[in-house]
């Protein structure tokens, strides 16, 4: 399902003062085919769509609309709300108020969004004060030292002969009752605040999504940052495990150890920081060692960088710019094993091979799919690829969305997708080329992956990977190798999840459609 | 000779303002920090008034009055109840476990002392407070 691309053509092209008819001579098609593209009634994309936009002056990327997309689904549930009853939209009529008037658009679901923290704020505070008992405890220890304040006050004011010993005494008391309360008011508040962070319509994870969306899922300045450490690491020996050991001893007094993994391990690896002892446990592949080792050595040597670029005025919340530290530390980690243009060259020259990028570069399909999505150099890119990751609860866990693409960015997935089909799938790849209601189509690829080597009593953890490219991408991708791309009659028909899907009769139906069908 | 007052109330703060209001109205003013020595007191020191704070550690006031209230010697001990709880159903509950008068916190003063003297039978009007 596709961004309303044709608004956004229209507008920029009557911006231009460009007819149709001109534009269409521009790029080679009719100014009827023209005209049907700008009603959303055709979809473009490929080679067309980067006629038009070079045609247009735009950047193909401001073309496809990710944050349009957002703000759509954005006022579909605000619209979706019991206190809009009575009010409906279509998904075209929010299509249209977002070409049209994406302020106001903007400025709605910012206002729902208020709505919703101001009613979880009173619930919070209605919960509180019925049945909080630390709530009602502190509330009485601050009326209590109200009361020895004013009492004492009241003593030093209205005492004509009081000794100076007692006004001594109870200014003494004025000024230890104000301090404690002043405690007890600040724990009263943390107590609040905490629980209402949690509760807010933005999270940190959402923050973090909105940055990494808006920053397009590339950073220059961490790709040069990870280049100047591979260089580093290089001078240790060819990269690798090896090299990335003694880099880390040399520079940072760090040890490795390795040890036997025990029954129900939880974690492959753990990083004692004050050892400054790095543990890797018997399940741990040798990609997971890699990277993880890689991801170390972006957070010791860049630190002041990754820093600098999780203070963003745009998060305001705590804990994103601890997630986001996170986040770059690993996309460094990522850029260092996987430098730009030699992957670039690599997966191009391989028609985006992932089992042969991850033998040639120590890495696991998850880790190739996820620099892949990265590759949005300007005048240097690879495929757009949209990544999901799911667990065998249908849970998405991650997810790097694609220019045009809808792609739920949370919860579940549409259940026919590939990503849930590669777990029962006995194919080491699941392929597959899906089709939306308003026809666009999209090639998927999945592979289930298992994060650790298991012993027989233990449970081994699946996740399914999954990437998405527009359908005219796919003929320069090896697994379409054997497809016949052309045909359409073969196509699975989706939605991007059931709450999003505009497909009124579907047997594998799950959810109601956020917007009446 | 100056008749007794205990006071029943654990927050140093308050208890150090109490005695002082209520040993300068003239009365000889006895103080206790927990419900349990509440009902120790009162059978020792018999107090003409007593004067009462709800959270109590050990025993609440709530359970002192309810437990003073079945025992002869002090079923009708005059009892002025100080509490940071001003809903109405604190006040029934109060004054359906006996108690004579409410009083929330934070008071006046001379709220306090009003309370009391009106207790001790001096003000003869007989009027609650709360």
């Amino acid at each position: 399902m596709r961004a309303p691309i044709g608004f956004r053509i229209r507008n920029q092209r009557k911006s231009l003062a460009v007819s149709q008819a001109n534009l269409a001579r521009n790029v080679g098609i009719s100014p009827s085919y023209l005209n049907l593209i700008e009603a959303s009634k055709r979809d473009v994309g490929g080679a067309l769509l980067q006629k038009i936009a070079k045609a247009l002056e735009l950047n193909i990327d401001k073309l496809t609309g990710e944050s349009e997309q957002r703000l759509i689904t954005d006022l579909g549930e605000a619209f979706a709300d019991p206190v809009m009853q009575g009010a409906s939209i279509t998904q075209e009529e929010a299509s249209k108020m977002v070409m049209q008037s994406p302020n106001l658009a903007t400025s709605f679901v910012q206002l729902y969004r208020a709505y919703i923290d101001t009613k979880t704020s009173n619930q919070v505070y209605t919960n509180r004060l019925k049945a909080d008992p630390l709530f009602s405890e502190l509330l009485h220890q601050i009326l209590s030292q109200v009361t020895a304040i004013r009492s004492s006050a009241e003593i030093i004011e209205g005492v004509a002969d009081l000794s100076q010993e007692d006004r001594d005494r109870f200014l003494a008391s004025i000024g230890r009752e104000s301090k404690l309360m002043s405690e007890v008011a600040q724990t009263l508040i943390g107590h609040f605040d905490q629980t209402l962070q949690n509760k807010r319509s933005i999270t940190p994870t959402k923050e973090l999504d909105d940055y990494i969306i808006a920053e397009k899922n590339y950073f220059p300045i961490l790709e040069d940052a990870a280049l100047a450490l591979r260089e580093k690491i290089n001078q240790y020996g060819s990269f690798g495990e090896e090299a990335l050991l003694a880099t880390l001893k040399d520079n940072f007094s760090i040890k490795v150890v390795k040890r036997e993994a025990t029954n129900n391990q939880s974690t492959q690896f753990i990083y004692n920081a004050e050892k400054r002892t790095i543990y890797f446990f018997g399940s741990a592949r040798a990609s997971t060692r890699q990277f993880q080792l890689a991801s170390l050595f972006a957070q010791l040597s860049a630190d002041d960088l990754i820093k600098m670029q999780s203070d963003s005025p745009n998060f305001t919340l705590k804990q994103t710019k601890i997630l986001c530290s996170k986040y770059l530390a690993s996309y460094i980690a990522g850029a260092m094993i996987f430098p730009y243009q030699q992957f670039l060259q690599a997966a191009q020259l391989s028609k985006y091979d992932i089992d042969y990028l991850g033998q040639k570069y120590t890495a696991s399909f998850e880790q190739v799919a996820h620099r892949l999505v990265t590759l949005r150099q300007k005048d240097a890119s690879g495929i757009a690829f949209g990544f999901l990751r799911s667990d065998p609860a249908g849970r998405l866990t991650k997810h790097f969305p694609l220019p045009g693409l809808l792609l739920p960015n949370s919860g579940h997935a549409c259940p026919l997708w590939a990503i849930y089909s590669a777990f029962g799938s006995s194919e080491p790849i699941v392929r597959q080329i899906v089709r939306f209601a308003d026809g666009s189509r999209y090639f998927f690829i999945a592979k289930t992956t298992s994060k650790r080597l298991s012993a027989f009593n233990e449970q081994t953890m699946y996740t399914s990977v999954m990437l998405a490219c527009d359908i005219f991408h796919a003929k320069d991708i090896i697994y379409a190798k054997g497809l016949d791309l052309g045909d359409e009659t073969n196509d699975v028909e989706v939605g991007p999840s059931c709450r999003l899907c505009t497909l009124k009769y579907c047997a594998h139906r799950q959810e109601d459609a956020l917007y009446p069908i | 000779m100056k008749i007794d007052v205990l006071i029943a109330e654990d927050e140093p703060g308050i208890l150090a303002s109490l005695d002082f209001i209520l040993k300068r109205a003239g009365w000889k003013i006895h103080s206790v920090t927990d419900g349990q020595a509440v009902l120790d007191a009162v059978k020792t020191i018999k107090p003409k008034v007593l004067v009462l704070d709800v959270m109590l550690p050990i025993k609440s006031g709530f359970e002192v009055l309810k437990q003073l209230r079945l025992e002869q010697s002090s079923k009708n001990l005059p009892i002025l109840i100080l509490t940071a709880k001003g809903q109405e159903k604190d006040k029934e509950l109060a004054k359906e476990l006996g108690a004579n008068a409410f009083i929330t916190k934070p008071y006046a003063n001379v709220d306090v002392i009003e309370a009391v003297r009106m207790l001790m039978g001096i003000n003869k009007t007989d009027k609650r407070q709360g």
